[in-house]
């Protein structure tokens, strides 16, 4: 054993030695650095866990404003067909309106006319009837009585109203 | 390509030396100084000594190494230089071993205070900030520490290998560390010269010095043996005595109180072999070393010490991993 150079003084020192090792070690650099490892490790997940988060909460605002989005577009969508369905029931309706006038104008052209031709009609046989007599006395060269012809008169002048109508 | 050519032509002018180096340390190292009749050799022909050499106190340092009586005895070690050794200077040479029970500090554990005090400078210096953000010295002691905990977690299980890695790693570092610091040159020729001659050196490799793989055994032991009780209470002992089916008288018994015993023997040859197994290695370095230096002074020891580097690393990395091992064992609930 001596000649190995077993030694039981060195081997105690040896023991001592690796003990005072373990636990200068254990206490300056294997627990804070461990627990310095699992803080990292600790950090990197909720660092990750964060930014997974920011991902999905970007990606559901993003959702939230392509749906606020859709949501104006088919509101204006919807705005501009109303607005184009009263412009154009507007536009029927004036329309409609001006044709109502325009034919209420013409009936009452038309009447005024009929009205105007009456008494142009009504003038023209008060009239008549002298020019008539005048004429035949001219062509006859002798006064008439108009009080004898009236009848006469009248007669042809419906006759010629009736012609005339016809 | 000038920047290549000129490493190129570099390299080659490199080479050209250290083989030129080579020749010239063979010719003038041991084998050729014999072989062409130069003389005696560059170096002095080493001496090899299994114990570790007492260095203080200087009294026993002396009395252990021959010191003070080979001045006395000069005309004795005169023959030993020719080369012509009687058995009387033989035995002048070698140092007397230490004794079982006297205490003295050797070569061996100063060296072994050295790679303490590097293994802790190394480590705290590396937590020394603990900063969030490792800087790169940081990062590669706790990448160090993170491969030693994974590889204890992967062995024993995450619980228990949070626990015990200190240890182990502790083994590790010790072993890795001492065999390593080991191979600096000044631990080969930092010594304690009479008459020209190299009697002890100052510092040597811890793990030539049979009590510190013992010590480091025994720790490793007591270790694996803790955790068996920790995990089984006083019936981790049935492992080694297993006497329950013998007490019911049934044949198997025998078989079981059979290896039970195998068991229990082996529980303490482990210790030998640990012993043993890192004691022969790094010895066996150290002798190759100086036998290479011995007989080509140059650049062949280079493989040597690549070789070192490399038994240094295995022999830590097995230290720690059988200690794990055998604590997986002790510590795993096997029914028998």
């Amino acid at each position: 054993m001596t000649e190995l150079g077993v030694n039981v003084p060195s081997l105690i020192a040896y023991l001592i030695n690796f003990l005072i090792l373990l636990g200068i070690l254990s206490v300056f650099a294997y627990k804070p650095l461990v627990r310095l490892m699992d803080q990292r490790a600790e950090r990197i997940r909720e660092s990750l866990e964060a930014a997974d988060q920011a991902r999905q909460e970007a990606a559901s605002s993003r959702e939230a404003v392509e749906e606020a989005l859709n949501e104006a577009r088919q509101q204006g969508q919807r705005l501009l067909d109303q607005t184009r369905e009263a412009a154009e029931r507007y536009r029927a309706e004036e329309m409609e309106r001006a044709r109502q006038e325009a034919d209420a104008f013409v009936l009452r052209a038309r009447a005024d006319i009929q009205r105007e031709r009456d008494a142009a009609i009504e003038e023209v046989r008060s009239n008549f009837g002298e020019l008539a007599i005048t004429a035949a006395e001219r062509v006859i060269g002798r006064t008439l009585d108009p009080r004898a012809h009236e009848d006469l008169i009248a007669q042809v002048l419906e006759e010629g109203a009736d012609l005339r109508r016809n | 390509m000038p920047a290549s050519a000129g490493a190129k032509r570099l390299l080659m002018a490199a080479g050209v030396g250290l083989l030129v180096l080579l020749v010239v340390g063979f010719v003038f190292g041991a084998i050729g100084s014999k072989m062409f009749g130069i003389g005696d050799g560059f170096l002095s022909k080493p001496e090899i000594h299994l114990p570790p050499q007492p260095i203080f106190p200087a009294s026993t340092r002396d009395y252990h190494l021959g010191l003070a009586e080979s001045s006395d005895k000069s005309h004795e070690t005169k023959p030993a230089e020719g080369g012509h050794e009687t058995t009387d200077s033989k035995e002048a040479h070698h140092s007397k071993p230490l004794g079982l029970t006297k205490f003295a500090v050797t070569n061996t554990l100063l060296s072994s205070w050295v790679a303490t005090i590097v293994i802790i400078i190394f480590f705290v210096a590396g937590a020394g900030k603990k900063s969030l953000i490792p800087g790169r010295f940081q990062a590669l002691v706790e990448t160090l520490l993170e491969t030693a905990i994974n590889f204890c977690e992967s062995v024993v299980g995450r619980e228990i290998g949070r626990k015990v890695f200190p240890v182990v790693a502790t083994i590790f570092f010790f072993v890795l560390f001492n065999a390593w610091l080991a191979l600096f040159p000044f631990y080969q020729f930092a010594g304690f010269v009479q008459d020209g001659e190299l009697k002890a050196h100052l510092l040597r490799s811890a793990g030539t010095d049979l009590n510190m793989p013992l010590a480091l055994a025994l720790i490793s032991f007591a270790f694996v043996e803790y955790w068996g009780f920790r995990a089984h209470g006083f019936g981790y002992l049935k492992k080694f005595f297993a006497l329950g089916n013998l007490f019911r008288l049934r044949p198997s018994g025998l078989i079981d109180v059979f290896v039970g015993f195998l068991e229990l023997i082996s529980e303490f040859v482990r210790v030998v072999s640990f012993t043993f197994r890192l004691f022969g290695n790094m010895t066996a370095g150290e002798i190759l070393v100086v036998m290479i230096t011995f007989l080509v002074p140059f650049v062949a020891a280079e493989f040597v010490f690549g070789l070192e580097l490399l038994v240094g690393l295995i022999q830590a990395i097995i230290f720690a991993a059988l200690t794990l091992v055998f604590l997986s064992v002790a510590v795993s609930h096997e029914e028998h």
